[in-house]
């Protein structure tokens, strides 16, 4: 203890040392375009491969790896865990929180019953659906329903049972 | 309400004076109006008439062109029967945040009302989130604030949900091939919900707590161009058990064909915990859920798509397989789109409803789209068929018919009109109008 109260200051000093040479090393870090340059057509599965081949800089990930694929939009989540950045260069956040929010309103598909092409979820009378659903997968609930976006829930499963 | 609608209103307000005096702002607002007639077995006949507008603010390039905000929520009034069991009028803000992003270092910095997606966590904060690229392939984000509320459970004085919320990740980047992250969250202490039942944790006066607190990690991994590896784990510093493993493995053999592996496994316990409308603390520690699956898409072209999907999911009270195939079609330059999918869930009796002795289903959809500089339509058709009839029912079927016309490149009117007949409602008929107004800029919108 005696000996590391003199050394606290000098300590310190390194630690400012190396926050300031990082700093100073982040400007060379170029930031990704807030936006993407050009119009993405709607209703298109974009392919990011068709312009971004070989593209990548620094440590980014390819960017064709993000190619809208029907299987990319099937496990959307598994890359919005860490480049929800990227995906903001051409959605913007009202595109997640159409299905992921706290409280919505109605359901995606009743909202864009004009866009019958998007992949949107509880299609039909999931009302019936969803008794069988939630006990063959209640993950899939857990992950929209969990923590937030149950207001609906809450009128009829009042947690003193199990589905 | 009257809170949640001040709320709005004052966010509104603010964020469209800043608009006035800003360099890009786009709104995208919608206002739909409902006609429902809802014919339960055994109640009266409903007419409802809820009017909702959903609006989206963005304003970007403020300040010296870095600074942004953005406001989403909606609010709607009930013209007839209350067409839900609250109040005539309700609303919600569903984000509202001002965004600092800065020109290096992928830097940003966000306040207000906002949505965390960082490895293992995703929330939802009234607070505030730092994210920074580090030197060496290394970032760091951090997150902290008040928990956004829901509803309050049924009897209880909470939606049981901690007040308080932190967490962060921290990763590292190596040359386009590899991406590792460790993330947390703790929520603050959760409230007590009298009356859970709880056969495993329950203290002497049956009340629990069913605290958020996880940790975990994230990786994705590219070896080679035509290869990756999605996935994460975490682990429930509540129970002091692995809560999830979720891992994706997609192929690219070919520029058309993608093969996609997953693998997701929880431990009931552990990854429901905090569910409380469940009760998710309840569970058996030992139960273990588990699905496997694969997609393989092919694309014969930039007009044909063909999709086919296997899953296994395992469970404590048993097993159920789900396969199917999705093919999808478009024609004039991508303005005529359609889609024609079939899909079978095998699942046995504990899977089931009531006292069917089985839960399988087929479930059939078709749906054409067509959209020009002037009008545009759509019809969509879907229909569930039970293996054993539910509540007398063997069919779960709706069609849709929506069409639309272009006031100008930015506003549009159109009119859904769907009828359909399920187990819940012997006629489900409703009559939808929707006034959309959408600005966009600089490409995005994803719509």
């Amino acid at each position: 203890m005696n000996l590391v109260r003199p050394l606290f200051p000098i300590l310190a000093l390194i630690g400012l040392f190396f926050m300031l040479a990082a700093c100073a090393r982040m400007q060379a870090i170029t930031s990704q375009p807030v936006s993407h340059p050009q119009a993405l057509t709607i209703g298109q599965q974009a392919d990011c491969s068709e312009c971004h081949q070989d593209q990548q800089k620094g440590t980014l990930k390819p960017l064709e790896a993000f190619t809208h694929t029907p299987a990319f939009v099937k496990n959307h989540r598994f890359y919005a865990q860490s480049n929800d950045q990227l995906c903001s260069s051409c959605h913007k956040t009202s595109f997640c929180s159409d299905c992921h929010t706290n409280r919505v309103e109605m359901k995606p598909s009743l909202k864009y019953g004009n866009r019958p092409d998007r992949d949107l979820p509880h299609r039909g009378d999931f009302m019936t659906l969803h008794k069988i659903e939630g006990k063959v997968d209640p993950a899939s609930c857990y992950r929209c329903h969990g923590r937030g976006n149950n207001d609906r829930c809450v009128a009829c499963h009042q947690g003193a049972r199990y589905l | 309400m009257k809170k949640t609608f001040c709320s709005l209103f004052s966010a509104a307000s603010l964020l469209v004076s800043s608009a006035a005096i800003a360099a890009e702002t786009s709104l995208d607002a919608t206002t739909i109006l409902r006609i429902e007639r809802r014919s339960v077995s055994g109640s009266s006949t409903q007419d409802i008439m809820p009017a909702t507008q959903f609006l989206n603010l963005d304003v970007n390039k403020l300040g010296d062109g870095n600074l942004s905000l953005h406001l989403s929520g909606w609010g709607r009034v009930d013209l007839a029967d209350k067409s839900y069991n609250t109040d005539r009028a309700d609303g919600n803000l569903t984000y509202g945040y001002l965004q600092y992003r800065f020109t290096h270092a992928n830097a940003d910095i966000r306040a207000g009302r906002l949505f965390v997606h960082e490895g293992i966590v995703n929330e939802h904060v009234d607070g505030l989130a730092l994210r920074t690229d580090l030197p060496l392939g290394f970032g760091i984000s951090a997150f902290g604030g008040a928990t956004v509320h829901t509803r309050h459970l049924w009897g209880q004085t909470s939606d049981g949900k901690g007040d308080g919320i932190v967490g962060g990740r921290i990763n590292y980047r190596h040359e386009g091939l590899l991406e590792i992250g460790v993330s947390a969250v703790g929520e603050s202490k959760a409230p007590l919900l009298a009356n859970y039942a709880s056969p495993v944790q329950a203290p002497p006066n049956g009340d629990i707590r069913s605290n958020h607190r996880l940790a975990g990690g994230d990786i994705w991994f590219s070896p080679y161009r035509f290869m990756e590896i999605i996935g994460h784990s975490s682990y429930n510093i509540e129970t002091h058990k692995m809560a999830e493993h979720a891992y994706l493995l997609n192929l690219k053999p070919l520029q058309q064909l993608v093969l996609s592996g997953e693998f997701n496994e929880y431990r009931d316990r552990s990854y429901l915990y905090a569910w409380s409308l469940f009760s998710g603390s309840a569970l058996n520690p030992a139960d273990r859920s588990r699905s496997v699956g694969g997609i393989a898409s092919y694309d014969f072209n930039k007009t044909v798509g063909l999709t086919a999907d296997y899953r296994h999911y395992t469970r404590q009270l048993g097993n159920a397989d789900r396969y199917g195939a999705d093919l999808r079609l478009s024609f004039l330059n991508n303005r005529v789109r359609s889609g024609l999918g079939y899909h079978y869930l095998r699942a046995g009796q504990n899977f089931a409803i009531a006292s069917n002795t089985s839960a399988s289903y087929h479930s059939l959809r078709a749906y054409a789209l067509h959209d020009t500089k002037t009008y545009f339509a759509a019809v969509d058709a879907i229909d569930y068929i039970f293996k054993n009839k539910v509540y007398d029912e063997k069919h779960a079927w709706e069609g849709t018919l929506s069409l639309g016309y272009h006031l100008t490149p930015a506003l549009a009117l159109s009119g859904d009109i769907s009828y359909g007949r399920n187990p819940e409602f012997t006629e489900d008929l409703r009559g939808l109008l929707r006034l959309t107004y959408n600005m966009n800029f600089d490409g995005k919108g994803g719509k």
